[in-house]
Order: structure tokens, then sequence, then C-alpha cells
């Protein structure tokens, strides 16, 4: 057998391409996902039970459930329901749809952990409420939540392969795509795999840098 | 959409099911293989077990499934898919798992192992019936949420030809136009089955006597 | 003169180029109470931690009942680790409670007591929860002998930790500051046990805060502060005015468990 990486590496732009897209959804999902995912946290805090208790049905669903199957109802069965939506749009609305559902619960965990005490401690100081969320909460949120989110961005990485399945033209699809062109399909699956893991092991490497920045920051939760 | 529909998905979550099942074990047995390698304190056993759990973390499990199915022939291997897609999905979770246990067996406080020694045990008694029993314990919820997480990644190994649950569902699909309710109704039964390994896990925790955290 | 039950000769302790004991020389008279004190950090702790050799010392010997513990060292300063199987059965003298109970989480009060029995000594199940019953009995938790560590309160589980040590029927026991973890209230359940057993005449060695206990049922008092043993003597000496300073500010702290009696 001849291994010849660079009958792959010879088409640049369309694997580059590729890599934007993947890129781009993985970016735009995270953010989206994280921000969705923040407003389904509060709303379930604060929101009463009638949004609670659907809102808390839906994250059940979407954690019970498999990414592929959640895509594939989306993208094939969205039509049905006048949701036509092409490849990249229906993507990025499933991996925000299915970031958000464990971004909220990141984020509840969140505002569970800080102790009650560290909130009335600012009001007996006679910080306001605004004040409290600025200068207490948000903070401290952000130490508890940044490991779990950061592992979830990870995992959101890894999920925009799956979006190949569907015809996105992202990394894995582009990549294999020329693989099966070139009749070098271990190949341009080598290729993708070290992509992946690069990107992961540096998101991980960032991420692990952030938490260490802001460890001075961490409090034993009781 | 007809039961006899419903009844073809149920017949392929079988498939899921088993695959599933038989990768956990698989993957348990190649972590417990990996963790002792991490905790081994040999740099030439802990540096192997540490690249392979970041790269199976690290690579999409679909790329891992299509890599292991068309490396497999290339190096003289001709397996039946089924058998490509338990090797993917028991790599990818003993990784998983191998970081869960040296997790566990890390955080068995190291007064439970004195106070041992100051009764007598031997290193290896002591391991035996006082770390890994408590290790064990520690890990069981981890563990029950990794089954979680591999009977949904199963619906991955769809792409290499199982016609497991997603697989059938998508088949179904495409021949009967009713996508909607057949890839609905391949969720319900993801989330039925899912629901009962939690439920049955949290059941067996409970019963387990309590640990130190 | 008679034996000492553990003898202690220019004991150093040293992580990495920290000294925490510097060369500490201390007999433990069998059949007595024999109370480590001083303030956090002195190096009690590991003083007893270095007796049940849980602590490697760095340099200096641990003889217990006559013979040498962990190391034995010689004249020509040459240390020499002693088989592992030698240490094992010099460690079964010596019976150890700690601050943390450490007491296995998946096995019940009598399977804790008794686990040792079992794997060590090779009794029947049937025997060695016979003994292991006895001593829960002794230590008044026989009802318990069934519920897990996570089931009982602080004092239950560190009585539980008394029985297992005793079970085993130890010439020595030590005590790692056995009341430290636990609730004000729950500490004299666990000061009584150890009263018994020191009114049995059991050779015992505490490390604790508790003055009181210390006062009055210990026969010799060590003072430790620093890495040093400043001094050691039965407690009418010890705690007899004139005072030396460092014992006198250290008593100052202590006032509320059990010190404001001396003062």
């Amino acid at each position: 057998m001849t291994f010849d990486i660079n009958v792959i590496l010879a088409q640049l732009p369309a694997i580059l391409s590729g890599a934007g897209v993947t890129l781009l959804l993985w970016i735009a999902g995270t953010i989206g996902g994280a921000a969705v995912g923040f407003l389904v946290a509060v709303g379930r805090r604060y929101g009463g039970r009638l949004i609670d208790w659907p809102l808390g049905l839906a994250v059940e669903v979407l954690r019970g459930t498999p990414f592929l199957i959640q895509i594939f109802l989306l993208y094939y069965g969205g039509p049905f329901i006048g949701l036509a939506l092409d490849p990249i749009p229906a993507g990025l609305l499933g991996l925000t749809i299915y970031g958000a559902a464990y971004f909220s619960e990141i984020f509840r965990a969140g505002f569970v952990a800080i102790p009650k005490g560290h909130i009335e401690a600012a009001e007996c100081v006679g910080l306001s409420q605004g004040q409290i969320v600025r200068r207490i909460l948000l903070p401290e949120m952000t130490m508890l939540v940044l490991p779990p989110a950061i592992n979830m961005a990870v995992i959101l990485m890894k999920e925009t392969a799956i979006l190949s399945i569907i015809t996105v033209p992202e990394l894995t699809l582009t990549v294999s795509a020329i693989g099966s062109q070139q009749y070098a399909f271990v190949e341009s699956l080598f290729l993708l795999a070290v992509f992946y893991w690069v990107l992961v092991e540096v998101t991980d490497k960032l991420g692990r840098y952030a938490e260490h920045r802001l460890s001075r920051y961490r409090f034993s939760p009781t | 959409m007809s039961f006899k529909l419903f009844e073809l998905l149920l017949k392929a979550s079988l498939y899921t099911i088993g695959i599933s099942l038989v990768s956990i074990l698989i993957g348990f047995t190649i972590a417990i293989l990996l963790s002792g390698m991490l905790l081994s304190g040999r740099r030439a056993l802990a540096v192997p077990a540490r690249i392979f759990i970041s790269f199976f973390r690290g690579v999409p499990l679909l790329v891992q499934l299509l890599l292991i199915y068309n490396l497999l022939p290339v190096i003289g291997l001709n397996v039946p898919s089924i058998v490509a897609a338990i090797i993917g999905l028991s790599l990818c979770t003993a990784a998983y798992q191998a970081e869960n246990l040296r997790g566990g067996f890390a955080s068995v406080p190291r007064g439970l192992i004195e106070s041992a020694e100051m009764v007598g045990l031997t290193p290896s008694q002591a391991f035996r019936r006082i770390k890994v029993p408590i290790a064990l314990r520690l890990t069981f919820p981890a563990l029950v949420n990794e089954a979680i997480l591999i009977l949904k990644a199963s619906s991955l190994v769809s792409v290499v030809g199982i016609v497991e649950l997603t697989r059938m569902a998508q088949d179904l699909a495409g021949s009967t136009f009713l996508p909607l309710q057949l890839f609905a109704c391949a969720g319900l039964i993801y989330l039925v089955i899912n629901w009962v390994v939690a439920r049955t896990g949290g059941l067996i925790e409970r019963s387990l006597p309590g640990v130190p955290r | 003169m008679t034996l000492p039950a553990i003898a202690v000769r220019t004991l150093v302790k040293r992580y990495g180029d920290t000294a925490v004991l510097h060369g500490i020389d201390l007999e433990i008279p069998p059949g007595q109470v024999s109370c480590l004190i001083g303030p956090s950090g002195s190096g009690k702790s590991t003083l007893l931690r270095c007796m049940a050799f849980l602590e490697e010392a760095t340099s200096g010997t641990i003889t217990v009942d006559g013979e040498v513990l962990g190391f034995s060292e010689h004249s020509n300063g040459l240390r020499e680790r002693i088989p592992a199987t030698t240490n094992r059965a010099i460690r079964s003298k010596i019976g150890m409670v700690f601050q943390q109970f450490n007491l296995w989480p998946h096995m019940t009060a009598l399977g804790n007591v008794s686990e040792a029995l079992r794997t060590v000594h090779k009794m029947s199940r049937k025997d060695a929860e016979a003994r292991a019953m006895e001593q829960l009995v002794k230590v008044g938790l026989e009802a318990r002998a069934g519920h897990y560590p996570s089931q009982l309160s602080g004092g239950q589980q560190q009585r539980v930790a008394i029985a297992r040590a005793l079970a085993l029927k130890p010439k020595i026991m030590l005590f790692d500051e056995p009341t430290s973890s636990l609730d004000p209230e729950l500490t004299g359940e666990v000061l009584n046990v150890m009263r018994d057993l020191a009114a049995e005449g059991m050779t015992m060695v505490v490390v604790s805060h508790e003055i009181g206990f210390a006062a009055t049922v210990g026969s010799q008092i060590s003072f430790l502060d620093q890495g040093r043993l400043l001094f050691s003597g039965p407690p009418s000496e010890v705690f007899g005015k004139p005072r030396h300073p460092r014992l006198e500010q250290f008593l100052d702290t202590y006032l509320d468990r059990g010190a404001s009696m001396l003062v």
C-alpha cells in the first residue's frame, strides 16, 4: 500500500474552505449555544414553573437523544413543517440548539453552586442588586462555568464532523470527498484525525491557561 | 405511521443496545489496562497511554469509525463492518473510561490505605480489598454517564452500514417519506433506553454504601 | 529498668530542605499514657506517624518493644531498610487511630473491625465477627454493627476505629489527634473510651489538643515546639509552676480545651 498524503494536500484551497466552514460553524454554534443556553438557564431559574417545566423537558429530550437524530429530524423532517433549510443553516441551527441544552445545564449548576452567603454578605455591606450581579455573581459564575464550558466547546467542535452526513461542506465532507476522488481515503482520514486532534488539544490548552489565570478567584464551594 | 414501522425500529434498537453494551464492556477492559499504565509511575507505560487517550478523546468519533473501517482492510484484516464498528466504539469509550478510573483511583483517600496498612494488610491485600472497591464505587456514576454517551454515539455506526436504530429510521424515512415521524420515534426510543439506564444506574448507586467525597 | 514500649533515638525528619523533626529522643514507658502536646506544626503528628512507620524518618531509629522498626542504623551511619514482612510483624504490636477515622466506607462497622482478622489472621468469618463484636461491645457500639460509616456520627466512627485497632490485640495504641475532627459534644464519648483503655493498663501514645485529658490521664507529657522536644515528664512537673515560657504561651491559647484548669 502506498501512503501519500500529498495527493490530498494538493487540493489545499478546498481543504481551507472546508476548514473555514468547520471553524465558523463551531464558533457560531458555541457562542449561539452558550447565549441561548444562558437564557434558558435564567428562564428556568426565574421564570416560574410554566417556563421551567417545558424548557426542562426540552433539555432532557435534547440530552437524551443522539445529535445525529436531531439533525436528521431538522434537515429531513423540517421541510414537512415548512422549515426547509440548506445544509449550512440547518447544521448551525442544530448545533446551536444542541449546544444550548448542555450549556443551560452548565449555567444552572453555576447558579446553584454560588453560596447564598456570598450574596448575603454583599447585601450586608450595601451593594445594590446590579452591583451584586456585576461584582459578585458574574465573576464567581465565570470561574465555576469555565471548565465545563470549555469541555462543551470541545465536544461541539467534534460534533461539527457529524454535519458532513447532511452534506454540510465542512472539513470532514471536503477532505473525505477528495480522498475518494483520489483513491486515498485512508490518507484523507488520517489528515482529518490530525486536524481535529490538534484543534481539540489547542482549545484544551488555551482553556486550561484561562482557568489558571482566573484561578485566584476560585473559592471552595460549601 | 404504521405499527409495522415502529416494530422495525424497535428491532433495530436491539442492535443499538447490543453494540453499545459490548463496546462498553470491551472498553472497560481496555480502560483498566490504560489506567494501570497511567498509574504505574513509569513513563514508558504512562506516555503511550496518555497519547492513546488524547487521540481518542480528541478526534471526532465519526472520523475514528471511518478510519478504522477503512484502515482494517488495508492492513489485511477483512472483518465484518459490525466488528469495525465495535472496535471503534470500544477504543473511544476506553479512552474516556480510563480517565474516569484514573480519577477514581487517585481520589481514594490516602488515609484509608494507611489504616489498612496499620492493621497488617499487605499492599496487594489493601489494593484488592480496599482500593479497588472504593475506586469502582467512586467511578460508578461516571460509568453510567459513559454508557448513555455510548448509546447515543452508537448512532454514528450507521455510516459504516450497520442497520441499527438510526440507520433503520433513515432507510425507512427514505422509502416512506415519513422522516418527521420516523426520526421522532427513533429519538423517543433512544430517550426511553437512556432513561432506563439512568434510572437503573441511580438505583444501583443508591444501594451502594456511602463513599467519601 | 523496664524495656520502653517505644524508643525514639535522634530522630530527624526532613521534607526536602525543611526539617520537621530535629533529632528527637523519647522513650514511651509501657502500661502508661504518654501525651505529645504542642502547637500546630510542631511535628507531634509526624513523630507519631514515624513511630508507626507511616512516615520514613530521614535518620535516627524507632525501636518497638526492643525490635527496630523501619530502618536500622549501623554504627558507621549506614541505614538499612528492614524487610517489609519483618516490619509488618513488628507493626502488628501497634494499633493506630487516625484524626480522620479512616474507616473503609464500603464495609459495615463489623466489616471494618473483622477485615484484618479475616484477611491477615485468616480467621473464619464466624470467629472473626465474634471477636469483632466483642470489641464493638467494648466501645458501646454493638447496636451499630451493621451500619456503614456514612450512617454513623463522627464520635461513633472514631469508636469503631478504636475497636478495629483493638481487635488485633496490639500492645501499644497510637492516637493521632483522635478528637480533632469531632464536634465538641462528641469528643467526650471518644475520650471516655480512651480513659477506659488507659485504666486497663494499655500503653498509649496520644497526640492531642485536649490538655485536660493529657493532664488527668497522661503519665508522661512531652512538649514539642518547632520540631524539638522541649521537655518531657510527669504532668505535675510539666504543668507545675514555674513553667517554660513557650508552654505558658501554648496553654494560654488552649484555655477552652481544658487548659484553664491548669492556669
